[in-house]
């Protein structure tokens, strides 16, 4: 992801499968948008590896994230170990979907780990954010979507890159 | 008569969307197991018309769940149902025998012709 493909091509990818997985596993519309989720936030962050050393952070409003559950879990409220089970699976499908896609652009096949849920912010040691796509709702609830790469070295060169 | 459909998959929000999506079709879910071990050992039990499996799972992955279930129950039918959905991993699907191969997430239609398909 760091040099096979192009930031941009990588920013469609993401954006085209977030809304698309968020609108047909939670029926939430997320539309791209300048303002940041609040104060109140849960952070998934899941690492790919094989092929592509990076990794992406899902930063999001914890209500936006609660609903997303209940409409996804058709329950009327959800317990914080039901909004972090649905978080990590919504990650989980979403990459699959990313990866897919990525594949097919560059024949790559790329390999992600099991996602890891946080209560607040949280940025990965040993990366630097490479861009953010910033989402909100009809609610005004907002996620953010950080894609990582290692951090660069004084020569520019990507530490850890295989 | 509806078709059995037996569900393995460790993701609650997948057995939640299937769900949804067989409503109204001829297609029940007869069973849940949310493991490779559990499915093979269920399968004799439920006796399901088709399974569907997901591959990545704890434990026990789907692709080897699926080998054990056909090697012990060679008419079973098998649908795979992954978000991970490369060459090498359709070709094993293929080679061990499963009759289909669903990408997550999935639409009702796309589900309801792999589920025919396999069942043909």
């Amino acid at each position: 992801m760091n040099t096979a493909m192009t930031r941009e091509a990588l920013e469609q990818i993401l954006d085209q499968a977030l809304q698309d997985v968020t609108e047909r596993t939670a029926g939430v519309c997320l539309r791209q948008d300048d303002q940041p989720p609040g104060e109140d936030l849960c952070t998934v962050h899941i690492t790919f590896d094989r092929g592509f050393n990076t990794s992406l952070t899902l930063c999001a409003d914890k209500n936006l994230l609660a609903r997303m559950a209940r409409n996804s879990f058709h329950e009327e409220a959800v317990s914080l170990e039901d909004l972090e089970e649905f978080s990590k699976e919504y990650l989980n499908v979403l990459c699959g979907k990313v990866t897919g896609a990525m594949y097919r652009a560059t024949q790559i096949p790329a390999h992600f780990g099991q996602p890891t849920f946080y209560h607040g912010r949280y940025e990965p040691e040993g990366q630097e954010v490479q861009f953010i796509l910033t989402y909100s709702d009809e609610h005004s609830e907002g996620a953010q979507l950080i894609h990582h790469v290692p951090c660069s070295q004084e020569d520019g060169t990507v530490l850890d890159e295989t | 008569m509806s078709k059995r459909i037996m569900v393995v998959d460790d993701s609650r929000l997948v057995r939640v969307q299937l769900e949804d999506t067989l409503k109204g079709t001829d297609y029940v879910v007869a069973a849940y197991c949310r493991s490779g071990e559990d499915a093979i050992e269920q399968y004799a039990v439920v006796k399901p018309d088709l399974v569907t499996m997901d591959i990545i799972m704890q434990g026990m992955d789907g692709l080897d769940a699926a080998e054990v279930i056909l090697k012990n129950h060679p008419d079973a039918r098998i649908v795979m149902i992954s978000s991970l959905a490369y060459e090498d991993t359709f070709e094993r699907a293929k080679a061990i025998g499963a009759r289909g191969f669903i990408d997550k997430p999935f639409h009702q239609e796309q589900l309801i012709n792999v589920f025919e398909q396999a069942l043909q």
